[in-house]
Parts: C-alpha cells; structure tokens; sequence
C-alpha cells in the first residue's frame, strides 16, 4: 500500500518536524497515531513523519488556559483525572466513545482535527469549548480559531502545516452543566451525528450562555449560533429546549450515505441536541 | 524500494529486522514468523491483529512498522510460558471461548491489558475491553465469561458463571 515511502522519519523535536516537511517539498505525510493514514492508503506519499516523539503529548493547564499536545492519544484523554472534571468530562467522556480500546491507543486529538472527518468525536466538545489551534507552518507559529482551522483542513489548506496543540480556557463551573451524546449504529463506529453541549444559568433559572456544537450533519463539525442565541437570556424549560432542538435540526445540512439518511440524521440531531440540552440542565442542578 | 533498520523486542527477544519504510506492522510481524497475529479486515474493525506494544492493546494492521522502533511488543506467542499457559488461556479453553481461534489471540492479548490496569473488572468492563474484537464462531458470551474467570480465579468456577447475566 505504502511501497512508494522512501523514508520513514521520526523527528524529536517540533522544528525537526517543520524542517522535514518543508524539505519534501508536499510529498510527506505527518503520522501521529496512523489510524486515519494507514486505512488512507494514499500511494503518492513518499515520506513519513512520525511526530508522536517531538515532545506532543502532554495535558498542561497554565493560568485558566488548557493545552493538549496534538499527539496525545484518545486513551490519555479518556484516563486523565483532569479531563474527567473538566467540563463535567466532556472531552473525556467524548474521547471514550472514539472507537475500541486499540484505537483509543493510538488515535491521537491532532490526527482527529487534521483528518478532515465531518464526525470526529473531539471537535463538537472542542468548538463548544470555543478552543483554538496552535499551527506551526512554514511562517512562524500562529494560533487560529479551531473552527478556522477545520474549515481550512476541509479546503486543503492545511496540507503543509503542523498542528502543535489545542488551546481553551477553563469553563466557568458554577451553574453549569456539559454533555457530549453519540450515535452510531454500534458501540465502535463512528458518528452518524455527535453533539457537545453546555450551559450556564443565572440564580433566577436563565440561560447566561449556551453553547451547541455538532458533528457529522454538514462538511464540517458546526457551532449552531441560531439555537445559542434564541436561549440566551430566557428562563430554561422544557419548551425552550424544543425550541432549541428544533432550530438546530433547521439548521444542519447533513448527506445520505451508507450509514444514514439524510433525513433521519436530521431528526437524530433533533434528538440528540435536546437530550444533551437536558442532561447541561440536569448537570447543573436544574430540574426542568 | 528502500530499506531501513528496525529494532525493538518481540516477546522479550530483542530483534533486529530490515524493513521497508512504508511497511505496516502486522505484515512484517506475520513476515516474521508471528503467524499468531490474525490479517483480518485491515481496517482497524476486526482486532484479530491486535498485538501490545508497550503493554498496551493496538491494531497492527493500522501502524506502521517503523513506528515501533524501540518498543516491546507481546504477541500471543508470546503469553504462556513453555510449561504452563497464561491463566487467560487456560479460562478461554475452560470456558469453550475458542472455536476456531482467529479471533482469540487478540482477544486474549486485550483481556490481558485489561486486567494488567483492572485485576477486577466489571462485566461491562470486559465488554468494553473486547468491543473492538469481532468473532464469528462463539460470540463473545463465553470470551467475557472466561475474562471474568481468569479475573477470579480464586473463586469456584459455578459461582462466577452464575454472575454473568448475558
Ligand atoms: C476502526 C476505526 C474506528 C474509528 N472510530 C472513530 C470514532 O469513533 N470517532 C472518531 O472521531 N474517529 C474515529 N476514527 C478515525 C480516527 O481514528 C481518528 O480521527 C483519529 O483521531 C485520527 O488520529 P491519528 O492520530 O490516528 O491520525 P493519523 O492517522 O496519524 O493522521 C490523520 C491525518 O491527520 C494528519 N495529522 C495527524 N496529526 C497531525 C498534526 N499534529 N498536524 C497536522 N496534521 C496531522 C495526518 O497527516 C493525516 O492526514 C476511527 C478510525 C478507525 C480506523
Ligand atoms: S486486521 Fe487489524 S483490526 Fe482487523
Ligand atoms: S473463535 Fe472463530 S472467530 Fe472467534
């Protein structure tokens, strides 16, 4: 599948990294877990660079900021004490459900960000969590919206650069509540719709802020702006959470495959938001 | 085509293969004699491939040979001792959890990085563990009941298999 790989690398630092693919010149591939690029089987690739020893794997939190290397794996993510409190585990919780165990040991939140995958798991939790990515490209270092960069992976803008680490800050917790939902036809497979979602209320039951994100419904994962905005500022119940449901099933584009529908996927969405809208409420100590 | 070199070890021997850069792991280790390890789907679905590196579970047919460089990988080759079988063996023969056998290797080496972390798993721990392994003889009733064995093999067997609800 790969017998055009002239050479295997496996750089220890993130320049050694740079300087190897601005060296072969578009015909290098990064591997960090290899999960999406061995199944890719791309035959014109002539180099490999395996960054999983540049120094990429860490969870760190510096001030209110948190930052995970893009090489740290689903498996470090889904056992991190840390991750697990963040958010009420929102990205643990979102990071246990890509997949089996072996893919978990593998995959990496770098790899799940620049496959371009309308379902990666991470990216509904990450874009609700507003984070950003850090790229190393042939310029200097520069740090851009997630939503930016996927949509840039998405146009093959990104084929040259690499992704450093995921950068947000620290949700505030109280009133609040995080909920990641899936569904896919079994426990391992991907997506047919994911959703992250999170909310935060004030002392009197109103929505401060809500943030909606989901995967697998249009080319690109999508914050839903529309639902965030109708309840903000309105007291949460049970018909607002419809409200919100239902603009957000108006909203996705999603395809018809193999998998799904496109119209069942929008109804899953329907489905989905508002069981995730629920669980937030419920999370933050809210009977509806 | 171009080659390299790679070492690492293999069920406690330290190796030294040539390799070509593009070479996934499953098919040198299978070039290598590990006939153990299972060329299934190579897609990453089935985990008969599944080999641990560094102790833990991976899919060999999803890595890249060079990416082991310095690793130690446990094929199920190399889990019983030449005398005696690993106590997850001895659960899966106990318990008929082996029909034919190509789902059981890496079903055992999964089990076996489950219970390395969680020497008493939860049922649906076991089941979580095994969920990326498909096998088309048994099912997986009996591969759970022989992880839950091996996990209690203190307690007598009737007891436990009483446990297992599914
Ligand atoms: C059987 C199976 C089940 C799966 N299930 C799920 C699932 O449930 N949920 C899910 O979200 N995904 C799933 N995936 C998809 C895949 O495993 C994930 O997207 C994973 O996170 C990819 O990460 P990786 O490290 O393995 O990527 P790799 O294969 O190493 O890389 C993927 C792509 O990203 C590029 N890349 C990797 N790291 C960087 C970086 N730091 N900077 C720039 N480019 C980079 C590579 O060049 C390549 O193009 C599944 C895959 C398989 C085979
Ligand atoms: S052969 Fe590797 S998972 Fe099926
Ligand atoms: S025993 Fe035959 S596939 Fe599982």
């Amino acid at each position: 599948m790969f017998e055009g790989v002239e050479a295997f690398y496996r750089p220890t630092t993130v320049r050694e990294a740079l300087h190897l693919l601005r060296k072969a010149k578009g015909t290098a591939r990064i591997v960090a877990g290899g999960t999406g690029v061995v199944p890719g089987g791309d035959r014109s690739v002539r180099f490999l660079i395996d960054i999983t020893r540049a120094g990429l794997s860490y969870i760190r939190k510096r001030g209110g900021a948190w930052t995970i290397g893009a090489t740290t794996t689903m498996a470090e993510i889904e056992d991190s004490a840390e991750m697990r409190m963040l958010a009420g585990g929102l990205l643990a919780s979102a990071a246990a459900a890509c997949g089996s165990v072996e893919i978990r040991s593998m995959a990496t939140v770098g790899g799940n960000m620049a496959n371009g995958s309308p379902a990666a798991d991470l990216a509904p939790p990450l874009l609700a969590l507003d984070a950003e990515a850090a790229i190393a490209g042939t310029a200097a270092r520069r740090k851009m919206p997630l939503a930016d960069y996927l949509a840039a992976v998405c146009a093959g803008k990104m084929k040259n650069a690499l992704l450093v680490e995921i950068v947000f800050l620290e949700p505030s917790a109280a009133r609040g509540g995080w909920c990641f939902q899936k569904f896919g036809r079994t426990a391992v497979d991907i997506s047919l719709v994911n959703v992250a979602a999170g909310l935060q209320l004030d002392a009197r039951g109103r929505v401060k802020w809500a943030r909606i994100a989901l995967g697998a419904v249009a080319p690109l994962p999508l914050r839903m702006p529309a639902a965030e905005a109708l309840m903000t500022g309105r007291i949460l119940d049970r018909a607002l959470l419809a409200e919100a449901a239902e603009s957000v099933s108006d909203t996705v584009h999603p395809i018809g495959d193999i998998r799904a529908s496109a119209d069942y996927r929008r109804e899953i969405s329907r489905v989905l938001t508002g069981r995730a809208l629920e669980q937030c409420a419920a999370r933050a100590g809210y009977s509806l | 085509m171009k080659h390299m070199e790679l070492r690492l070890t293999v069920n406690g021997v330290a190796k030294h293969w040539t390799i070509a850069p593009g070479d996934i792991l499953l098919d040198v280790l299978r070039r290598e004699g590990y006939f153990g390890v299972k060329r299934g789907c190579e897609t990453g679905e089935c985990g008969a491939c599944t080999v641990l590196v560094n102790g833990k579970p991976i899919n060999s047919c999803l890595m890249f040979a060079a990416q082991a460089e310095g690793a130690e990988i446990l094929t199920i080759e190399g889990l019983a001792k030449p005398e005696t079988l690993d106590p997850l063996q001895e659960a899966f023969l106990d318990r008929g959890a082996v029909q034919c056998g190509f789902c059981s290797g890496g079903m055992i080496l999964a089990a076996k990085a489950l219970l390395a972390h969680h020497p008493h798993p939860s049922e649906a721990e076991v089941r979580e563990a095994l969920s990326g392994h498909l096998c088309r003889c048994t099912g997986y009733r009996k591969p759970v009941e022989a992880v839950l064995a091996a996990s209690t093999k203190k307690r007598p067997a009737r007891a436990k298999a009483a446990e297992v609800s599914r």
